[in-house]
């Protein structure tokens, strides 16, 4: 059954149709405020299952709707965590939310990081920018379930030391002895203690496995293309290599064609690709 | 270890064939720099090469609007410094250690005396920096484009 055939025999408008929630709490990311965290409640009933790499489509009443990543859940307190950049006409009139405020949810959407493929094996997580934010459930997994993988590799790249996502857990993240976590930023200022330099350089240099490690990225698009040719370099074949890619995401659902790529509508066969199958469209322009 | 199996060890030689390394071991010595001390200071005479064994480097260029900030870090497995190879012979750059920071450093005039005298020496050597300096303009120009920035 095609994704339309789904749609025709659930309910009118099934997917279609935000339900409200409010936003919990409130967190911004960077001192700008331009990077923040929502942990969003539904109005009624639980909070939907998720995998890891799943989106959600998030609407501001009135300005309109954008597809944001989930990047954490509270299970406890009932929230899912999703992490926005203002960027755009929505992000910004999000930017301008209070917590207490209502907005609307559909979802989620989307194919998701395969944490099966990875089990026992070393994991390497490639995060440019906020890129992050979908990689940061693998790692709240990773912490959950230190048996889950043989080692964790968590390589983040970031244009300067203030606009490091999610400190306090990436600090949290370095102190387990089964999690590396490495940060390079692309300016150091003279206080900054760490790695200056290319993401696509940790790759170089971390000690995984490559003949048994698989590889999620998610970030800009050339810095994934360097990072797979990193990744190629060392060893680690097409098929364990995991991108997440980004397109206008609009009904969530496969059925209006505006996240059209190539042979695939990335709401519903993305955002979460295995490199092998989509090698021969990454580097198309324009598409 | 000794020197040949550290110079074996390293990325940097790790393509090379053992009469190579064998050349290279002879202009080379184990060095130790304590956190702050410089390996290479901008517009000093550029006397020696670097392989780093283990530790941090940071490269750093002096006089700028932001201080003597970092512009890249090095370390285990990375080459420092190129600019014996070519005159005028003077670091365009300072080099810093961030942690105490073991290396071989190869005397600059036995190199390039080993790379007039055999070929295969001039080659397996220039191959190298060659690599290293296309990764440093390769990573430059990503630093240089800002990809975090772009929505």
């Amino acid at each position: 059954m095609d994704s339309l055939e789904q749609a025709a025999a659930g309910r009118p408008g099934e997917g279609l149709v935000p339900a409200p929630w409010r936003i919990a709490a409130r967190r911004e990311e960077i001192a700008d405020g331009s990077v923040f965290t929502w942990s969003v409640r539904p109005e009624a009933g639980e909070v939907p299952i998720y995998r890891p790499g799943q989106f959600n489509m998030l609407y501001a009443f009135g300005v309109g709707e954008v597809p944001i990543s989930i990047s954490g859940d509270g299970a406890a307190s009932g929230t899912l965590m999703h992490t926005l950049r203002a960027v755009g006409r929505v992000t910004r009139a999000m930017q301008n939310l209070k917590e207490g405020d209502a907005i609307g949810v559909r979802g989620p959407f989307g194919t998701a990081w395969p944490l099966e493929t990875a089990r026992g094996r070393d994991l390497i997580l490639v995060a440019g920018g906020i890129g992050l934010a979908p990689l940061r459930p693998v790692m709240c997994h990773a912490m959950r379930n230190p048996e889950a993988f043989r080692r964790v590799f968590l390589l983040i790249g970031c244009r300067d030391p203030q606009s490091e996502l999610f400190r306090d857990d990436v600090i949290a993240w370095s102190r387990r002895p089964h999690l590396q976590v490495e940060v390079t930023v692309d300016r150091g200022g003279p206080a900054w203690r760490g790695h200056v330099g290319v993401v696509t350089k940790r790759v170089q240099r971390a000690d995984f496995d490559p003949s048994d490690a698989v590889a999620f990225l998610c970030g800009p698009e050339p810095m994934m293309r360097f990072a797979v040719l990193a990744l190629q370099q060392r060893g680690v074949s097409d098929d364990r290599i995991f991108v997440s890619m980004e397109r206008n995401m609009q009904c969530g659902i496969g059925t209006c064609g505006h996240c059209q790529w190539g042979r695939y509508l990335m709401c519903r066969d993305g955002p979460v690709l295995r490199y092998d199958e989509i090698a021969d469209i990454f580097d198309v322009r324009e598409l | 270890m000794d020197l040949a199996d550290q110079l074996a060890h390293h990325a940097f030689c790790a393509d090379m064939a053992p009469p190579v390394r064998e050349r290279l071991v002879a202009c080379a010595r184990e060095e130790r720099f304590e956190p702050g001390a410089f390996l290479l200071r901008q517009n000093a005479p550029a006397a020696t090469f670097y392989l780093i064994l283990d530790g941090q480097v940071e490269i750093k260029i002096a006089g700028t609007a932001v201080g003597h900030a970092p512009l890249e870090t090095l370390g285990k497995d990375d080459a420092v410094g190129w600019s014996w190879f070519l005159p005028p012979h003077r670091w365009h750059f300072d080099a810093v250690a961030r942690a105490t920071t073991h290396v071989l450093a190869f005397d600059a005039d036995c190199l390039r005396q080993a790379m007039q005298a055999d070929s295969a020496v001039g080659y397996a050597i220039t191959r190298g920096l060659l690599e290293v300096v296309v990764q440093r303009l390769q990573a430059a120009r990503m630093q240089l484009s800002d990809l975090y920035g772009q929505p």
